[in-house]
């Protein structure tokens, strides 16, 4: 409502100043009329003005609480996208330290905790009544003379390409790890000692027609071939691992003093199989 | 501010720092610069940091000279990707920088 609205219109105001109309004995009634009229209209003006701050107030309290609500929504979802972020670093860093920790970092193989593990829960799975598993334990022969001879990082190459070969020779579910030094073990599950001899002698007749010719990349060295000696054991009912894998030790320490390059068995236990 | 933040109470011991930017940008008129080296942060930690650019951002805005210098270790990039996204919202100066020491 703008001023004019409660302004009295000009006509009006002139009939009531005409001296012609000073005597009419309507003029008081309507000067009174008049003057209430100008009190009701600036009462509802004042009403309207009031109504209507109210009304904008509510409105832009709303506005800004959407937009507030709008504001803290996408803080969240930042939030949440940062700290998904945060947990993903996490996990891989997680993942890559159980790499680290269960593998050799030289050859890449599985290392003796792992082993270890491996062999405990074959063990829980003995003692549900699964088949037995074997041991082939295998150590570098004259690996001292690589080193010695041709330098330590000569020797890692050839661990390296052993480790190479033992992992293309067994089989998919069979465990080869670093049991530490130029030592190796193999986890061989559900399999009997024959098989398992069988497994040893194929490894050992692969390392024996495997060249180390990348090993040796500079020509003036001779060759020299790359043989391991391997103990081979099936795990016993009621034996510690310990115990499995010591007579796999005793078994390869005999291939070493019968000659080298060759696999013996551990035949300890073995009249008296299993039922 | 450097190194990992996973603190078992959060938000108490983020209260503190919050209350001193707070303070600092309120009783002081001295030019405000952030150096952090952060690795590794929980979701509160995360949350804390995002008040902490809120209030310098605030401050930013009625003219006060702030700013962040984020350092990462060149051989962890995926950092970068999380300082942008803190980043995304702020319009004062917010450096990321690879930490070469």
């Amino acid at each position: 409502m703008t001023d004019r609205d409660s302004e009295t219109p000009q006509w009006i105001t002139d009939q009531l100043d005409d001296p012609a109309n000073q005597n009419n004995p309507l003029l008081p009634a309507l000067k009174y009329l008049l003057e209430q009229d100008k009190e009701h209209r600036a009462r509802m003006d004042r009403m309207l003005r009031i109504s209507d701050g109210y009304g904008n107030l509510v409105h832009n309290q709303s506005l800004s609480l959407s937009q507030r609500y709008d504001k803290q929504l996408r803080r969240l979802e930042k939030i949440t996208r940062i700290s998904d972020r945060y947990q993903q670093e996490m996990m891989e860093l997680n993942q890559s330290l159980r790499q680290a920790a269960l593998h050799d970092p030289l050859t890449g193989l599985p290392n003796r905790r792992m082993i270890l593990e491996r062999m405990k829960s074959e063990l829980a799975r003995q003692d549900r009544g699964c088949a037995r598993f074997s041991l082939i334990m295998l150590d570098v022969d004259h690996f001292k003379h690589f080193n010695d001879t041709y330098g330590h990082e000569t020797g890692d190459a050839v661990l390296s390409k052993l480790a190479e070969v033992m992992q293309h020779t067994v089989r998919e579910y069979d465990l080869c790890a670093r049991w530490g030094g130029e030592e190796f073990l193999i986890l061989l599950p559900e399999t009997d000692l024959k098989t398992a001899q069988t497994t040893a002698e194929r490894l050992l007749q692969t390392l024996r027609t495997s060249t180390l010719d990348e090993v040796f990349r500079s020509p003036d060295q001779p060759h020299t071939k790359l043989t391991a000696s391997l103990g081979v054991a099936t795990y016993q009912p009621d034996e510690t691992l310990d115990e499995a894998i010591n007579r796999a030790d005793s078994a390869l320490l005999i291939a070493k003093q019968n000659g080298r390059n060759r696999v013996e068995l551990n035949l300890e236990h073995e009249d008296h199989p299993a039922p | 501010m450097a190194g990992d933040s996973y603190p078992e109470n959060s938000f108490e011991f983020f209260n503190d720092v919050i209350e001193w930017v707070s303070d600092f940008l309120d009783q002081l008129d001295k030019p405000l610069n952030l150096e952090l080296k952060l690795i590794y942060m929980n979701t509160s930690s995360v949350k804390a940091m995002m008040d902490i650019f809120d209030l310098l951002e605030a401050a930013h805005l009625k003219g006060r000279a702030v700013s962040v210098n984020w350092y990462y270790d060149p051989r962890n990039e995926r950092v970068i990707e999380l300082a942008e996204e803190f980043k995304e919202d702020c319009t004062f100066s917010f450096m990321i920088i690879p930490d070469e020491k």
